[in-house]
């Protein structure tokens, strides 16, 4: 005899009903259904009245009217015959009394609940129990109170709901009863009451499991019902990593995504890549906040994210066919919830330092190396004092010390560059929920410094986002979202430069003027005095949705959302005159060559909207689940930049254009617009929760193609089997679930300009005489090449995977292999330069990409302390297919059959260590001399070694360049209020090179020598001995650029790194502490980022940083974050 | 159904975003499609051939004219590929022009109708001459290239192979013929100054000489010269400045302007600006360039009694003065004297003395000739931003190029003289018909006035990026390009082995060859100066530069030039 609850419809909100229907969850135990209630006097007066009305629809009524439970045996109530009843202002055993006159039904009302049972069987189990009151308050772990938590009596239908203080008051739970506690997005719980009276209880956050819901296009899907590729990341680990930007938050997070730094600077993301390289052109993956495209993944507040869905394969993201070829990343911000009311508070101040920081030598080194390469190029002919006469050299230091500005001594990067620098960030977030209205309000803004002066970003978010419940048919939410962001820089990144300049020249001068540099080029100055560039970049989003859902299963929405982008930059470059030391009233030149004070500003603006109509419907028939789901979407973009300009401005204090003439006027202006429309379509049908097959459907078109090559049609399809559900694995209780998935499907791309099959003209300016004077005239000509029948780049994707969890679900593996194929690649395709155009971009070429990705979870708890571990690992390797007889050469290649940005240059022999050999060996550069780089002879003109080494025919490719075996992992551990987590990332091997900027000295003969150099390069003042063992080549400007810094395998390295990239400890300080001070909870905590790494770069550089840009930084974060 | 009544109400609000317009044109930039139909956008077209960037011009450090301190360039280092920037710039950007002006040209019928036969002649003309300067440029640095009168289907252009220059030569005559057939002699003056006949003459003569076709140059120098429209400006030195516009000598230029910010590359200028001045002296006159300028005699510094080493710059020929800055002249708002003892040195604007950062012994990177550029060079360099018209030919030019050919041709008759000696009086101020106030050219042996036409070019044109397609077609680059260039000892060993010994500012008279050249072996072997950079020019390559690499790469009927 089975029996089960039927839902009813009633005035109470949604969100309720879902607390209830957990409540359901749990009578399905019990062999009673209750329909709820809320006013329960049996004096109560009530109006039924109805024809030919079922018992169920009759019990209904008056549970929509009252707080009565009903009870019953469905089978007994279903199988009784219509009645009609009409009855105004009854008592409830008046209406009973006549409804079940002839059915051979009799009632019970106990309290609220009334039983109906056939006439004469046993009364259910409730009744018959002693029963006592129990109260108790329900938190959270971090001792915050919840309400709405459902708390039941196990095996009955007694059951409540706390109240916005998390309390709970249950009356008549019979004696040893067990309570269970459930909670969305919580673990439920079940406690003995063992005769208590008070039971307090503080409820887990739900481990990520199966149950797990998780963000697909366009719609939502349980974990376990995933057929295809699919990362997800919780918001609050995010969050966790304390970086300003989201890219870099999500860095050794999810296996297949490789993100990338190049620098720290204030404001500076990372580039993303999901599970490699697709194409030549942009590989930014897809990112959608909320079910709207953005621009950049960055203009997300990393806190204000609740989950983060990353779309590895293309059964995953082919619904978003058009742009998702490089993978889709979803975002869904935090919402408001019903019944619940918070206000948090959050603080943050850190410090940042470099990771690593290179160093360069003192004076009198410098000069003893200048001197050495002089002589080197001079052919070791003549003195070897050549810049630096030896008494010079000698008597430096004194008189540095008695005359610094003749004799300067300067260690620029100590004076331009800080020791660390400070950020702090505030954040405030409100959440609340009536039963119509939920909102959750973010506002944040985070102030964050430079290791260098004038530099600063400053950024305010806010966020507001409501779901509003207008009836039982229609819901609506109204999202909106602003962003600003203000930076400020000198006119100049003084990363390279600095470093470049070589100590033996001044910056200020003792009297405390500034001082020439070297020549004018003195970066001191230039930063300090120099002007700045100001940037204000200004975003306002809103989304408004509107969704139906007129028959049970079925939800209809449209949503439009638009964006506006208001940029603005000024450029305010101020001339600094300089002096010599001894003569402070004359000016000698101008630093930075800057001789006139310049404002350049610009005003851009953007506008972009989507448009969406999407229909869901969701349907079960016995085993047979199915979930169909079809779509349109319009998306319209426009720019338009402005730029204006003066020159040689007389005030330095006023950036503003009317304070500077009107004869060096400039300005410009330039606009585009882009379009795309689409048509999608998913079906995803499952039998019985065992197999599961999906497919969907993309066509899209695109303003960037003609109109004849305008649609493309993305297809794809996928399947999953739980092995673990068929009965042959029941036996094996090791495995708790087990599942396979493959999946195929073609992705596209068309990010290659606004009017690639345009032969555009475009317009320049020139000058002639006219009336004697220069007359600007307007030029006009087609600069690129066009294709016109440029159309789709498309990518297929074939993945299968695996997911098992193990061991009580407490170990889980998720494994997936893939193969991507990269067809009509948009790429620019090298012409021959003698056609007299610009590369355009054609649909040609081809690539493969072949990988996997693998991620391991372990959570348990050990007594009170909880932990959880992942490792995360993947690989890539991308090869290039034909590519229409294009080729890039360079350092690094794209050719048919190499790898992508494979390595090319010679392979070196080491060092000639002697005339002998420089004499006997073939050469690239005629002047070798030993302490060069040798070159091995491959090849010639005849196809065999020439004697020659040349550029053409003796460079060979020298291996991948790009990341292998990406490796990340956390650990999570919590005891009592403790919270202790530990993330790390790396490469496990790479194939990477020394850049020329990491170690090349006096370049054109007068920069900085790295410290590094010293003693490992040859020298022809070396014993024989100690040059073996040189790592470096001589010292030779000559040399340096025709032969020694080209690229060989003598630059290279290994690569490979392991990072320690977070990590962080939070206390929480007891609920009781925390209560007596008015407050829900109150956290402390503390963040250490990139503390240390594990490398093999050379001393002072960090595995990720740009050589020229700012440094890589270790951040130390200690905030407190209070909820009242 | 109320409630579906409201949402249809809503959903129709989004309706106007819901379907956007998918045929988007370009905002800002016109389409190929429909241009060059009437008579602005054709000029506008061929507007885009007047920009600088397609006006390729050789810079003189490639030559044995000028040093940047110890550094070499690719060429007199011997270091330039297929992968050079200058390379594959100076190929991409003449074939751009190229490119555009064939399309012009293919597009020009189209506007027959509205615009009248005459001028889509001289339209035609226009691009042609364009096309003929490019092809130009492009046969003189790489010898045999790829030439196409018209615009080429992308399949076929990766199937082009070398046309003879031979071949080119011809088509570029052909394209200059018209040109001076059909574009005017003279504009109005309302009217923008486009190329004129006489600048497809002169192009032509330069062309033709550079090729060695002499009676060709001869005949369109000769033509040019008979316009009658072009004369030699008065002052030599101030022909050069920023102030000088539009000069009847300047038989081709563009103008440029700080106002439209065209400007004469800014970094040129702090190159050449001296240290005291503000700027970084680094690119200056070599040795060899002084001691090539004749004395007031007419002789070689070494053959003239009026030479005096100690006094290096008195008695020689104007130019010397005009081009390079006399020691303790004014230059810059700054006496000139990189004299190590002269620690300080008068600023003329405030008559205050200042540490002398022209002088070694202050500054190490002061000149490391101890000589500073003084043509083109006034105080307007010293903002950088400075707009000097770009000459492309003058007349002075012409004129050389017509005695030149007649010298190869061995027609040397009075003409000839006449030619060079208004060039050469010029320089004296004076008129060629003066000839007690300048060494008057009297000299008519074939080879002799070879010689003293080739001192007379190096000496009229230093500084004007002229002197390394003269050294080429001389194939006196093998002969320049291997000598080092040398400079002065450094201050210390200056004192002891050149000042002490009273022979400031340098060791005497140089040794010649039998081109004039001068040479300092003697010198260097004997320790009195310093050896700056080593030179190498490989005779059996270096005559031509290599095509780009990228032109190479996808086309099997391409070969390169020999020894790249």
């Amino acid at each position: 005899m089975k029996m089960y609850r039927i839902i009813l419809g009633d005035k109470s909100s949604w969100t309720k009903k879902l607390r209830i229907m957990k409540l359901t969850v749990i009578l399905l135990l019990g062999s009673m259904v209750a329909m709820s209630a809320t006013t329960y006097s049996q004096n109560t007066r009530l109006n039924v009245s109805s024809k030919n009305a079922s018992l169920i629809d009759i019990f209904r009524n008056i549970e929509d009217q009252s707080e009565f439970y009903f009870y019953f045996n469905k089978e007994e109530v279903k199988s009784k015959e219509a009645v009609s009843v009409d009855m105004k202002d009854e008592v409830i055993s008046n209406i009973l009394d006549q409804v079940l006159a002839n059915t051979g039904l009799e009632y019970k009302i106990i309290d609220r609940y009334v039983v109906v049972k056939t006439k004469g069987s046993a009364d259910p189990v409730i009744a018959m129990q002693t029963l006592r009151k129990i109260s108790g308050k329900v938190s959270d772990a971090s001792g915050a109170t919840l309400p709405g938590v459902s708390v039941v009596v196990k095996g009955t239908a007694t059951g409540t709901i706390t109240d916005a203080e998390g309390n709970y008051n249950l009356g008549n739970v019979p004696e040893n009863a067990i309570l269970l506690f459930s909670f969305v997005g919580m673990k439920s719980k079940e406690i003995a009451s063992g005769g208590k009276s008070t039971i307090n209880i503080v409820l887990e956050e739900e481990s990520i499991g199966l149950e797990e819901v998780v963000a697909i296009g366009y719609g939502t899907i349980k974990k376990v019902a995933m057929t295809g590729s699919i990362s997800s990341v919780q918001g609050s680990s995010l969050s966790k990593r304390e970086t300003t930007q989201l890219s870099s938050a999500l860095q050794g997070t999810t296996s297949g995504v490789m993100v990338t730094r190049s620098s720290s600077s204030p404001g500076d993301g990372a580039s993303i890549r999901i599970r490699g390289i697709t194409t030549i052109g942009t590989s930014d993956p897809l990112v959608i906040v909320d079910g709207i495209p953005v621009g950049s993944i960055d203009d997300v507040n990393a806190k204000d994210v609740e989950t983060m869905s990353v779309l590895k394969d293309a059964a995953a993201a082919s619904i978003y066919g058009s742009r998702a070829a490089a993978g889709v990343i979803l975002i869904t911000t935090r919402r408001g919830v019903t019944g619940k009311t918070s206000i948090n508070y959050n603080y943050e101040y850190g410090i940042e330092k470099p990771t690593a920081m290179p160093t360069y030598t003192r004076a009198a080194a410098y000069m003893k190396y200048a001197n050495e390469q002089k002589w080197n190029d001079n052919g070791n002919v003549g003195t070897q004092y050549p810049v630096y006469a030896q008494d010079y050299i000698a008597n430096y230091a004194a008189n540095n010390l008695a005359n610094p500005d003749v004799y300067p001594d300067v260690n620029w990067s100590d004076l331009i560059f800080k020791k660390n620098s400070i950020r702090q960030t505030h954040s405030l977030t409100i959440n609340s929920g009536t039963k119509n209205l939920q909102t959750n309000a973010s506002f944040s803004v985070d102030n964050i410094g430079a290791i260098y002066d004038n530099k600063g970003y400053k950024r305010i978010n806010a966020r507001v986002n409501n779901d509003i419940i207008i009836n039982k048919y229609i819901a609506a939410s109204i999202d909106l979202s602003v962003k600003r962001v203000e930076s400020n820089a000198p006119t100049v990144d003084p990363v390279g430069v600095t470093r470049q300049t070589a100590p033996v020249y001044a910056a200020v001068w003792s009297n405390g003027l500034i001082a020439a540099g070297k020549a004018g080029a003195n970066m001191y100055g230039q930063i300090e005095y120099g002007g700045s560039i100001q940037t204000w970049n200004n975003q306002l989003s809103g989304k408004m949705s509107l969704d139906l859902t007129p028959i049970e299963g079925l939800k209809i929405s449209a949503i439009f959302s638009p964006t506006f982008n208001y940029d603005k930059q000024k450029n305010f470059t101020k001339a600094i005159p300089y002096t010599n030391y001894n003569d402070p009233n004359t000016i000698v030149g101008y630093i930075g060559s800057y001789t006139t004070t310049s404002l350049n500003e610009a005003r851009n603006d953007g506008f972009f909207h989507t448009t969406q109509f999407i229909a869901n419907y969701v349907k079960s028939l016995g085993m047979h689940n199915l979930n169909f789901m079809a779509g349109y979407e319009n998306y319209y973009q426009t720019y338009e930049n402005l730029g204006a300009s003066r020159d040689a401005y007389e005030l330095t204090s006023f950036p503003y254009l009317d304070a500077g003439p009107q004869t060096l006027r400039g300005n410009n202006g330039s606009a585009w617009e882009y379009a795309y429309r689409s048509f999608f379509g998913r079906a995803m049908y499952n039998f019985a929760n065992k197999y599961y097959l999906q497919a969907n459907i993309r066509r899209d078109g695109s303003s960037r193609f003609d109109p004849k090559y305008r649609w493309g049609v993305f297809p794809s399809f996928s399947a999953g089997w739980v092995l673990s559900s068929e009965n042959f694995m029941k036996n094996l209780p090791v495995i708790n679930y087990l599942k396979l998935r493959a999946s195929w499907g073609a992705l596209g791309n068309e990010r290659i300009g606004n009017y690639p099959y345009q032969a555009a003209i475009s317009f320049g300016s020139t000058a002639l005489y006219q009336s004697g004077t220069a007359t600007a005239v307007t030029t006009a000509a087609q600069t690129q090449y066009a294709i016109p029948n440029i159309s789709w780049e498309k990518t297929e994707t074939s993945d299968i995977g695996l997911d098992i969890n193990v061991l009580k679900n407490r170990l889980r593996l998720t494994g997936d292999y893939y193969m991507k194929t990269t067809k009509d690649m948009l790429l620019a395709l090298q012409i021959p330069p003698s056609l007299g155009f610009d590369n355009p971009n054609q649909n040609t070429g081809k690539m493969d990409t072949k990988g996997w990705d693998f991620e391991v979870t372990w959570n348990d708890k050990i007594g009170e302390i909880g932990y959880s571990a992942s490792v995360n690992l993947s690989d890539f390797k991308s090869k290039m297919g034909d590519l229409g007889g294009t080729e890039f050469i360079g350092d690094q290649i794209k050719v048919k059959g190499s790898e992508f940005n494979e390595w090319y240059g010679y392979k070196s022999l080491g060092l000639f260590q002697t005339a002998a050999d420089v004499a006997a060996s073939p050469k690239l550069y005629a002047n070798s001399k030993p302490g060069d780089i040798k070159y091995q002879d491959i090849s010639g003109p005849n196809g065999v070694p020439d004697g020659i080494i040349s550029a053409q025919y003796d460079r060979i490719r020298l291996g991948g360049s790009l990341p292998r075996y990406m490796f990340g992992g956390n650990l999570q551990l919590d005891y009592k209020g403790f919270d202790f987590g530990l993330v790390f990332q790396g490469v496990g091997k790479q194939n990477a090179r020394i850049s020329s900027t990491m170690v090349r000295p006096l370049e054109v003969a007068w920069t900085n020598v790295p410290t590094i150099l010293e003693g490992k390069y040859w020298s022809i003042n070396n014993t024989a001995e100690q040059n073996l063992k040189a790592v470096y080549p001589r010292l030779s400007e000559n040399a340096a650029g025709a032969n020694n810094y080209a690229m060989s395998d003598f630059w290279m390295f290994d690569g490979s790194y392991f990072r320690l990239k977070n990590v962080s400890l939070g206390y929480t300080i007891p609920s009781s502490i925390s209560n007596k001070i008015k407050l829900q909870s109150l956290r402390l905590y503390t963040t250490v980022s990139d503390l240390f790494c594990i490398s093999h770069y050379p001393k002072g550089w960090d595995p990720e940083v740009s050589v020229t840009g700012y440094p890589i930084t270790m951040n130390f974060i200690f905030g407190v974050s209070v909820k009242f | 159904m109320k409630y579906l009544i409201i949402a249809s109400l809503f959903i129709s609000l989004f309706v106007g975003t819901a379907c956007t317009k998918l045929d988007l044109n370009p905002l800002s930039s016109g389409s190929s499609a429909n241009w060059y139909e009437n008579e602005t956008e054709i000029t506008m077209a061929l507007n885009d051939c007047y920009r600088e960037i397609f006006w390729f011009k050789d810079d003189d450090f490639n030559t044995d004219d000028q040093i940047q301190r110890a550094l070499q360039s690719e060429v007199t280092g011997n270091t330039i590929t297929g992968q050079s920037g200058t390379i594959t710039n100076l190929w991409l950007n003449q074939y751009k022009s190229i490119s555009r002006c064939n399309t012009i040209l293919a597009s020009l019928p189209r506007a027959l109708g509205t615009i009248s036969a005459a001028k889509i002649d001289q339209y035609a003309a226009e691009a042609r001459f364009n096309r003929a300067c490019r092809y130009s440029t492009l046969i003189t640095h790489f010898g045999d290239v790829i030439y196409t009168t018209h615009v080429l289907p992308l399949d076929s252009a990766f199937m082009v192979s070398r046309t003879p220059k031979a071949d080119i030569l011809k088509g570029i005559y052909a394209d200059f013929d018209f040109a001076a057939s059909k574009l005017p002699t003279t504009y109005a003056a309302s009217a923008a100054q486009r190329a004129t006949k006489g600048a497809a003459l002169a192009m032509k003569a330069r062309i033709a000489i550079y090729m060695g076709d002499f009676a060709t140059a001869r005949d369109a120098a000769k033509a040019c010269m008979d316009l009658g429209v072009y004369k030699l400006y008065a002052d030599y030195s101030t022909y050069f400045l920023a102030t000088t516009k539009n000069a009847s000598e300047s038989v081709f230029m563009m103008p440029r302007s700080v106002a439209l910010n065209i400007l004469f590359t800014p970094y040129y200028c702090q190159q050449t600006v001296t240290r005291n001045a503000g700027g970084y002296g680094n690119q200056n006159p070599s040795w060899d360039l002084f001691c090539s300028y004749l004395c007031t005699d007419g002789l070689t510094i070494n053959k003239s009694p009026l030479y005096n080493p100690q006094q290096p710059f008195k008695n020689r020929d104007p130019r010397c003065t005009k081009t390079i800055v006399e020691f303790g002249t004014p230059h810059l708002g700054f006496i000139l004297q990189p004299h190590p003892d002269s620690v300080k040195c008068l600023n003329v604007n405030t008559g205050k003395y200042v540490t002398n950062n022209d002088a070694r012994s202050n500054s190490q990177y002061a000149s490391y000739t101890a000589l500073t550029f003084k043509k083109a060079v006034d105080q307007s360099w010293t903002t950088y931003k400075i707009d000097p018209d770009n000459v492309i030919i003058r007349y002075a030019d012409v004129l050389l190029i017509y005695a030149e050919a007649k010298i190869e041709l061995n027609e040397i008759d009075q003409t000839v003289r006449d030619a060079m000696n208004m060039v050469r009086a010029r320089a004296y101020g004076v008129d060629k018909s003066a000839v007690a106030s300048y060494p008057a050219i009297t000299e008519t042996n074939q080879s002799n006035l070879r010689r003293v036409l080739r001192l007379e070019r190096r000496m009229e044109f230093a500084t004007e990026n002229l002197r390394y397609m003269d050294l080429i077609r001389w194939k006196l680059a093998e002969v320049v390009l291997n000598k080092p260039s040398y400079g002065m000892l450094d201050p210390a060993d200056l004192r002891t082995k050149i000042i002490s010994k009273g022979l400031w500012f340098y060791h005497g008279i140089p040794d010649f060859d039998s081109n004039d050249l001068p040479d300092f072996t003697s010198w260097y072997n004997a320790g009195m100066i310093k050896l700056l950079t080593p030179k190498t020019f490989d005779k059996n390559r270096q005559y031509l530069w290599p095509l780009p690499t990228t032109e190479l790469l996808g086309n099997k009927n391409l070969t390169q030039n020999p020894g790249y």
